[in-house]
């Protein structure tokens, strides 16, 4: 069997859902080949050598200008093109904005469906089953998909990255394409990269807050409890799309990952894309909602408002 | 300019139904169905291009329990009208599958020059429809949209991405997937729209309105499948307090994390 992977870049590097995918398919497609796609535009050597490392035998690589930025329909083409030429029975990617863009319409141009947010994948004999969880993770969907091509797209965070990988230099194959206008109706204009000037990745304690906090003003108890607690803030998109917070503070999919030992969530509701970015040792939350999917996951939790939960919590804890 | 916004009725993720009991159509009532939430934002995208483009907007809704309710609401908000599609033969687990259906909608209602979705269905996390069915249409898109800017003949879109955000340029044709970020926060129905909505006359079409090759979009077509669905376990005891003076549940809180060892501070 053959299984192809949609590698990635971020920062400058091969993302790491894109590794952890690598792991994750050598452990349970032991005998199969895998391989990986690259597209850009000035591929660097030390990322093809980074597949390699992680378990890609060959990786096949469209180096052109119209690849240097993501678009759906030059992204389309190009993946079509290795899949031809490939023939694998299992395409993956990172459920990351562009993996969830670029696999379902891959998909349906071959007539297919598409596995969404995975977290588990495993083979019994010739049985091959996605694992979706659903209902803020209360419940586990396992499907199949028929047909002799499968397309996937994990959930972030899901899969470990081998911290010990022995692969070796994967072949390189190089391939051709060409775009026609009709390609590249979509236009990229730039990139707004959330600057990044506090790392929270070491953060003991986060106190985190989300849309329930109600605006900029509001963030200074959260800054008062998370300095006397020797930890930093975090906070989801919304408050960083409203400007309350600086982006930097963003935690999940799209901001940062954190591994703190207490994350205290207030206001958060508990997004897939929020929690994807967490791994608490404890997690407390305060939400007025007691069905916020939050409390799924947290460890501790108040159902009440934030605004007298937490100036309550700084007084008895400064005292 | 004609738009389309396709909107879904979910069960409201608030209500108390616990994993597999949420999908269980038959335990839940009237008023837990709800509007994706995520459709909501696109109907809001829609709406704000009909206060500045005088767009016409219809509402679409495929499937679901009580779908007038949704495309009344839909038609509150300011949309000029809907459809109801509903057929039994449809199976609409199948992203594929539903895509193929909106796709004959797009088609027959003809001339449709933009088309909204949410960027995925809430509880079921299923993404897939908007990215399929503009393949299928063969039309330009950007999805996971955060904000949309008109400029002379194209539409400025700025969606997420991982470490920022980005912005790209789309024709004024093509299909937006849209999040629920600040720009789209849904608007509230206005007793006008209110009114309105429960005059209007909602066409309800089935696949004899359709004419999809049933073959194509029942069960048997799906290529994506369920073999099983069941609860996760969760081993964890959660020590969660409601209902109590606030004073006391921090007191409490505070005891238990000492009672277990957890230090708050570094
Ligand atoms: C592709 C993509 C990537 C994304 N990446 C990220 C990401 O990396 N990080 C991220 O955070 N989000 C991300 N998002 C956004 C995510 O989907 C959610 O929209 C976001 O996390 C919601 O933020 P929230 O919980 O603050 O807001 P909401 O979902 O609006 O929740 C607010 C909560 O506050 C509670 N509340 C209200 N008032 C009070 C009060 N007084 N006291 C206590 N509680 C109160 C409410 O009950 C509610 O539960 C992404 C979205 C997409 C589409």
């Amino acid at each position: 069997m053959k299984i192809l992977v949609f590698a990635q870049i971020r920062d400058d590097k091969i993302e790491e859902n894109t590794l952890g995918i690598l792991n994750k398919v050598n452990e349970v497609f032991k005998d199969s080949e895998i391989s990986a796609s690259l597209f850009g535009s000035n591929i660097k050597e030390e990322w093809i050598k980074q597949l390699g490392v992680h378990g890609a035998k060959k990786v096949y690589t469209i180096d052109v200008p119209e690849l240097e930025y993501y678009l759906s329909r030059p992204n389309v083409k190009a993946l079509s093109k290795v899949i031809d030429e490939i023939q694998p029975t299992i395409i993956i990617a990172a459920g990351t904005v562009y993996g969830e863009d670029l696999l379902p319409r891959v998909a349906i141009r071959r007539g297919v469906s598409c596995a969404q947010r995975i977290t588990d994948i495993t083979k019994e004999g010739e049985e091959i089953l996605f694992y979706t969880p659903v209902r803020d993770d209360q419940a586990m969907k396992v499907q199949k998909i028929t047909g002799d091509i499968k397309f996937v797209t994990t959930r972030t965070g899901a899969f470990f990255v081998n911290e010990n990988p022995t692969g070796e230099e994967p072949e390189v194959i190089s391939v051709d394409i060409t775009f026609e206008e009709k390609d590249l109706l979509v236009k990229h204009v730039e990139i707004k990269k959330a600057e990044v000037t506090v790392n929270l990745k070491d953060a003991k304690v986060i106190v985190a807050g989300g849309r329930g906090v109600g605006g900029k003003d509001q963030f200074a108890i959260l800054k008062e409890l998370a300095s006397i607690l020797g930890g930093q803030i975090g906070a989801t998109r919304a408050c960083t799309d409203m400007n309350w917070v600086e982006e930097t503070y963003e935690i999940g999919q799209t901001g940062q990952s954190v591994s703190p030992d207490v994350y205290i969530a207030a206001g958060i509701s508990g997004a897939p894309q929020h929690i994807s970015g967490i791994k608490a040792k404890t997690l407390i939350a305060i939400n007025t909602d007691e069905g916020a999917a939050i409390f799924n996951y947290a460890d501790y939790g108040i159902i009440g408002d934030l605004h007298i939960i937490l100036p309550l919590l700084k007084q008895k804890i400064s005292d | 300019m004609k738009i389309i916004v396709f909107i879904r009725q979910i069960v409201n993720p608030q209500v108390k139904l616990q994993g597999v009991d949420y999908f269980d159509t038959s335990r839940i009532s009237e008023d837990d169905l709800i509007i994706n939430p995520f459709d909501k934002n696109a109907l809001e995208g829609a709406l704000k291009l009909k206060d500045s483009e005088s767009a016409e907007v219809t509402a679409i809704c495929v499937g679901g329990i009580k779908p007038s309710k949704a495309v009344r609401e839909a038609i509150a908000m300011g949309c000029n009208d809907a459809v109801e599609v509903v057929d039994d033969n449809y199976y609409l687990e199948d992203p594929m599958i539903l895509a193929k259906i909106y796709s004959k909608i797009v088609e027959k209602i003809g001339d449709v020059d933009l088309i909204f979705t949410g960027c995925e269905e809430q509880s079921s996390s299923s993404y897939a429809v908007p990215a399929m069915l503009a393949e299928l249409l063969d039309i330009p898109s950007v999805l996971y949209a955060e904000e949309i800017e008109k400029t002379v003949d194209r539409f400025r879109i700025s969606h997420v991405l991982e470490g920022g955000r980005k912005i790209v340029e789309m024709p004024m044709r093509g299909l937006i997937s849209c999040t629920d970020s600040q720009y789209f926060v849904p608007r509230y129905t206005s007793m006008r729209g209110i009114l309105t909505s429960k005059r209007a006359q909602i066409p309800q079409w089935s696949n004899e309105d359709l004419k999809l090759d049933e073959a194509t979009v029942c069960e048997n077509a799906a290529s994506l499948t369920v073999s099983s669905f069941s609860n996760i376990v969760i081993e964890k005891d959660s020590y969660i307090l409601k209902e109590e003076e606030p004073d006391e549940m921090v007191d409490k809180l505070l005891a238990k994390l000492k009672e277990d060892n957890i230090k708050l501070g570094v």
